[in-house]
């Protein structure tokens, strides 16, 4: 049985059990490495991926529960070679140390992005929340954060011109 | 002149190979035809329409013989096909228009028929003389046939080959015979081995010899071999031709307590009424020369008046079938003895000596009398169970052949048997046989004749030895002792494979040999239960609908099932010791009833319908069989899945049709038989965590396409493993009494007061869907409750199957449309998601339309008394119970960073899109609620597979990374905040140890 997914734009099918994890079937299956394996629990948000554009913790999803909807890792953010202002804003802001949380964080603030072009720093603060950072790099990611909502309003009136 | 079995040739495969342009053919009988005890009458074939078998995709032709109508093509689905689209009128038999010889004739039967049920057994006819009166009866075929199979027949050049079963193969050349006008020796005969070993049976014809001339009339039309499907679909036949012999007795005792006249009358000596084919294509319809003589007939016993006579209707020519005839005279006689000894009070056995003057059949009764421990005055045993024991005895003595009867044979038996009052199926436990040929006996012969006909006909369940003794040549040499005690230890063991059961060889009998053989289980049984069954075969269905008028009769003013329900049968203490150990133990099946159904060939796929395997496909989705018959990780219904019960463990088995592990070689009376009894094909008892209790309630035509559905699935090997229970719960057997107790296999009865979609739903849920097998409590002794425990919830596979009745404790009352959605979609908004054991039943349920998913809703909602829709209160209900769940509780560190940590990404809305979000607040979630923890545990240690459930994301379970103290706290905590108006869990520690035990490896705990 063979299931059929779009993920980053692109059709692809997988000849794999359908309870098979999405996170494993990214990393394993597809060599999609921008999600990655924190806890296995949903509780750190390492492995965050978007589904249908709203932030999801892949390693409990099921590859069948997302048979028909659009999966868009952060290896699939940049536009043509165009990094998301979200990504750039964390590059700017140099929010990186050990980087493993990232993923998450860049995906969650993009969910929140597409849910509102004008977030408040409470709804930015409880984007992040259940994302864990353990090398202490917390107020850089908040600055990244901010900074990712002004390029992002700046990206969307470039579109409306 | 007696049938032997040499007059047939075997053949060794199912459907023989090398046929050249094989046709599968089908008939299509009239709406009304019947025999009637000397005439055959059925409706007129008034116009047949074939034109639309011309339009067809594929070949099929029409055979169209007087009021006979076949549809032969290709495979047998387009012939069934073919059939279905003919356009048939017929026109309705007018029995007015019988002969007036014929209308006396039908007359004078009703009026003895008549006579007969207002006589009732014991007429005082003045004086002291007292008469007695009964009929017995000898169908016109005994069963549709031995085992499903092909029937096939070839017409050329003059020569008829025909490939079927028969047990009466002189009768069926015969019929061939009339069909084809062709010589005996131009017609050839051939049966399967499986089918030979039935062939000295000599209880009278089947359906086979139907079947065969079904083929053989449409392989004569059309000049091609044809292949008629023998099944139980020819019981229709059976019914139709009813009675063929009717043997009626009388005896009047005068004083002195003797018998002064004693009359014996046999309406047709030829006892073999035609194929239905002959009559419906015109070629026999009336006997020739009505030859209305007496037979003399032979009597063992000496009675001052007797009067024996048979009156033949066969047509002139025809030869007897004495085997049959014997038998059939030794049924009634002895039957009517029997009958006679127990309303006179008499014991049966000295009832026959007294008129028995032969003196070496004296001593033969005797013997076997006394090798059997026949007592007179028994004490009563304790009825305790649902198997009643009963014994009978019967003795024959038929002339030699030279007609002379003291020269002749003897053969006395008594036969003990066990009747499982609630399926009706008949053991035979212990047969004791005493014969006298006159000459010398072959004890080994007889010995393995015996073994062929009674034992390995039903093929013995267990055990190495027959269970029977023996003695021969009139020294009644004692033999072995049914070695009750040494079979214990074989329990469950050893299974006769069909290759074994059918290399024991059947040698031919001698007649008397087997003469008593139907008479002595009619005697038992009655002695067993009460009632005399005076026509053969004594199959379970019968006995079992005897049994029920029996019960509804003594159900008048009495409630329990065991008080005894006759005074007259005596009954015998020293079974009842060995009563369990017999029938799992020894469990030698009767003759001609089975215990074990005999196993067949798995069905070909292409026998059913696609419709039929469709619906099939929807009953197993609503009845959910994989959910239970497949083990994590392993292929569909293979089974291997653990049930931690009460008891011990217990492993669902393969159901996919695999012959040597699975139910590939389950006949369909097989399969219906375990769905409503409870009762595997090999007669061991299932246990009810198969819930038979329910299933029983599955219509006849649901159970049909199941099995139809099941039978076409891939056939996968895989043996289950071993059970693993306490004594006494390892003892099968011991579901008799439980059955007794607690099943009741009435199908279910739609309720007239209450509305379709009630009845749809309420025929769902309480049968296929056996909701009430996890949502009702069980008593201890691992029944279901009724009254008002249905639907109450209960713990099932350490999960709490909540309550579905007005005892629910759902924070917000469910609604007609709610429990829709969840059994739908596996979630509804107001209560959450299906997870757990109830997650594959809504997989299941995902299969049926949408009525059947509203009907079980309905049902369900009006055992909750629940409104239609959510309602505005609930609504209100709700908003007020997620507003207060919105602020932690103080006091609760420990637990709220647990739960911030490991739950709250997902449990908690921060009012941010999340496809990872739980859409329910765990402020509505059911198991909070209730009194017990174990669900909340459950979902916590092992997490919430609705893998199943589309749209529905899993929670992973923390078994690993929460310590006992930690879920305990977590679980406080969640109470604490989302269910505030209910009481703190008490001893959830060690609550969360218990439950903690199949979780260690963080595997699925649901499936």
């Amino acid at each position: 049985m063979t299931l059929k997914l779009k993920v980053n734009g692109q059709n692809v099918e997988l000849a794999i059990p359908p309870t098979t994890p999405l996170l494993n079937a990214l990393r394993n299956d597809l060599a999609l490495n921008g999600p990655k394996y924190g806890c296995g629990l949903g509780e750190c948000g390492a492995c965050s991926v978007l589904v249908d554009g709203m932030a999801a913790r892949a390693c409990v999803l099921t590859v069948a529960s997302v048979v028909g909807r659009e999966v868009t890792t952060l290896d699939g953010l940049a536009d043509k070679g165009r990094l998301d202002p979200v990504q750039q804003a964390f590059i700017d802001a140099q929010a990186a140390q050990c980087g493993y949380c990232l993923n998450g964080m860049i995906i969650s603030i993009r969910s929140l992005l597409n849910h509102t072009s004008t977030p408040s720093s409470e709804q930015i603060g409880a984007a992040l929340e259940h994302h864990l950072c353990r090398c202490g790099t917390h107020l850089e990611i908040l600055d990244a954060a901010h900074r990712a909502v002004a390029l992002n309003a700046m990206a969307l009136g470039g579109v409306d011109d | 002149m007696t049938e032997r079995h040499s007059t047939v040739k075997p053949y060794q495969t199912a459907l023989p190979a090398g046929f050249e342009n094989l046709r599968y053919g089908v008939v299509v009988r009239p709406p009304h035809y019947r025999w009637n005890g000397e005439h055959f009458t059925c409706d007129r074939l008034a116009h047949v329409d074939t034109s639309a078998l011309k339009t067809l995709p594929y070949d099929a032709k029409a055979v169209v013989e007087g009021n006979f109508v076949g549809v032969v093509a290709s495979s047998i689905e387009n012939a069934r096909d073919a059939a279905k689209r003919l356009v048939l009128s017929w026109q309705p038999h007018d029995p007015l228009s019988a002969t007036p010889t014929q209308q006396a004739r039908v007359n004078e039967e009703s009026r003895q028929t008549q006579a007969h049920k207002t006589t009732g057994i014991a007429d005082v006819e003045g004086g002291q003389a007292e008469r007695y009166e009964r009929d017995y009866g000898w169908p016109s075929r005994m069963r549709w046939g031995e085992t499903e199979g092909w029937v096939v027949a070839e017409s050329r050049n003059d020569r008829l080959e025909v490939w079927t079963q028969t047990s009466t193969p002189q009768a069926l050349r015969q019929d061939l015979s009339t069909l084809t006008a062709l010589d005996a020796d131009h017609i050839a005969l051939y049966t399967s081995e499986e089918a030979e070993r039935h062939v000295a049976s000599g209880l009278g014809r089947h359906c086979g010899d139907d079947a065969a001339v079904d083929a053989a009339l449409m392989a004569r039309a059309l000049g091609h071999p044809v292949a008629v499907w023998l099944d139980a679909q020819y019981n229709v036949d059976v019914k139709a031709l009813g009675q063929a012999q009717r043997l009626s007795l009388s005896a009047v005792f005068g004083e002195g307590d003797h018998i002064e006249r004693y009359r014996y009358r046999q309406a047709h000596a030829s006892g073999e009424v035609a194929a239905v084919g002959l009559f419906l294509s015109g070629r026999t319809l009336v006997p020739g020369v009505l030859t209305d003589t007496e037979k003399p007939l032979y009597s063992p016993y000496t009675f001052q008046n007797a009067h024996l006579s048979a009156h033949t209707g066969r047509p002139s020519g025809q030869p007897l079938n004495d085997t049959l005839l014997g038998i059939q005279q030794t049924f009634a006689r002895e039957s009517f003895l029997d009958e006679v000894a127990h309303a006179r009070d008499q014991d049966p056995l000295a009832l026959r000596l007294h008129y028995l003057d032969d003196a070496r059949g004296r001593e033969l009764i005797e013997s076997v009398a006394k090798r059997a421990d026949w007592r007179v005055n028994t004490p009563s045993r304790i009825a305790s169970s649902d198997v009643l024991q009963g014994r009978g005895l019967a003795y024959a003595q038929l002339p030699d052949r030279q007609q002379r009867l003291e020269s002749g044979g003897r053969s006395a038996w008594i036969a003990d048997v066990e009747v499982n009052r609630i399926t009706g199926s008949v053991q035979l436990t212990r047969l004791v046989v005493g014969q006298d040929s006159g000459v010398e006996v072959d004890t080994a012969r007889l010995q393995h004749t015996l073994q062929a006909r009674v034992l390995g006909e039903a093929r013995p369940l267990l055990g190495s030895e027959p269970a029977f003794d023996e003695w021969g040549n009139g020294s009644l040499e004692a033999k072995k002792e049914l070695p009750l005690a040494k079979r214990q230890s074989s329990l469950e063991r050893q299974v006769v494979t069909p290759n074994e059961a059918s290399s024991v060889l059947p040698v031919p009998l001698e007649d008397t040999e087997f003469s008593p053989g139907v008479a002595v289980i009619a005697n038992a049984l009655f002695d067993a239960t009460g009632i005399r069954f005076r026509q053969p075969p004594f199959t379970a269905n019968r006995i079992r609908q005897a049994l029920q008028e029996q019960d509804l009769e003594a159900s008048q003013g009495r409630d329990s099932l065991f008080l005894p329900r006759k005074s007259k049968a005596p009954r015998r203490q020293w079974l009842a010791a060995a009563a369990f150990m017999t029938v799992a133990g020894s469990a030698a099946m009767a003759w001609p009833w089975k215990g074990a159904i005999a196993p067949v060939s798995r069905p070909a796929a292409n026998l059913y319908s696609a419709e039929t395997i469709e619906r099939g496909r929807l009953v197993a989705a609503a009845g959910d069989c994989a959910a239970c018959h497949t083990a994590s990780g392993g292929a569909v219904n293979t089974g291997g899945h653990a049930f931690e019960t009460p008891f011990g463990t217990l492993y669902s088995t393969n159901i996919t049709p695999d012959e040597a592990t699975g139910i590939g070689n389950w006949s369909y009376a097989a399969f219906e038989r375990a769905m409503r009894h409870g009762i595997g094909r090999d007669g061991r008892h299932l246990y009810p965590a198969f819930p038979y209790t329910a299933f029983a309630k599955t219509s006849e035509s649901d159970l049909q396409a199941l099995y139809a559905y099941l039978m076409t699935q891939p056939a996968v090997s895989a043996p289950a493993p071993q059970n693993n229970l306490s004594f006494p719960f390892n003892v099968r057997a011991l579901m008799a009494p439980w059955n007794a107790l607690y099943h009741d296999p009435k199908p279910f009865q739609p309720d007239p007061a209450q509305s379709e979609l009630y009845n749809r739903g309420a025929y769902l849920a309480e049968g296929l869907g056996h909701c009430s097998a996890c949502h009702s409590p069980r008593n201890a002794m691992g029944a279901e409750k009724d009254g008002k425990y249905y639907f109450a919830g209960a713990i099932v596979d350490g999960w709490e199957a909540p309550a579905l009745n007005t005892l629910s404790k759902s924070p917000v009352g469910w609604s007609e449309s709610s429990l829709y959605d969840y059994l739908r979609h596996g979630e509804s908004a107001l209560h959450g998601v299906a997870s757990g054991p109830m997650a594959p039943v809504v997989a299941g349920l995902s299969e049926l339309p949408e009525y059947d998913v509203r009907a079980i809703a309905h049902y369900v909602a009006q055992q909750m008394e629940a409104p239609s829709g959510d309602t505005e209160a609930q609504q209100v209900d709700a908003q007020q119970r997620l507003a207060v769940a919105a602020v932690s509780p103080s006091g609760m560190e420990e637990g709220e960073r647990l739960f911030e940590g490991a739950c709250a990404a997902c449990h908690l809305d921060n009012g941010l899109p999340s496809f990872t979000r739980a859409r329910t607040s765990l402020a509505l979630n059911t198991n909070l609620y209730s009194d017990r923890p174990d669900n909340v545990i459950q979902s916590i240690l092992g997490g919430v597979h609705a893998d199943t459930v589309p749209g529905v994301g899993n929670m992973p379970g923390f078994a690993d990374s929460f310590s006992d103290t930690q879920v305990a706290t977590l679980a406080t905590y969640l109470r604490a905040r989302f269910a505030p108006d209910a009481p703190p869990w008490q001893q959830l520690e060690q609550r969360v140890a218990a439950i903690r035990q199949p979780h260690h490896n963080n595997t699925h705990s649901s499936l």
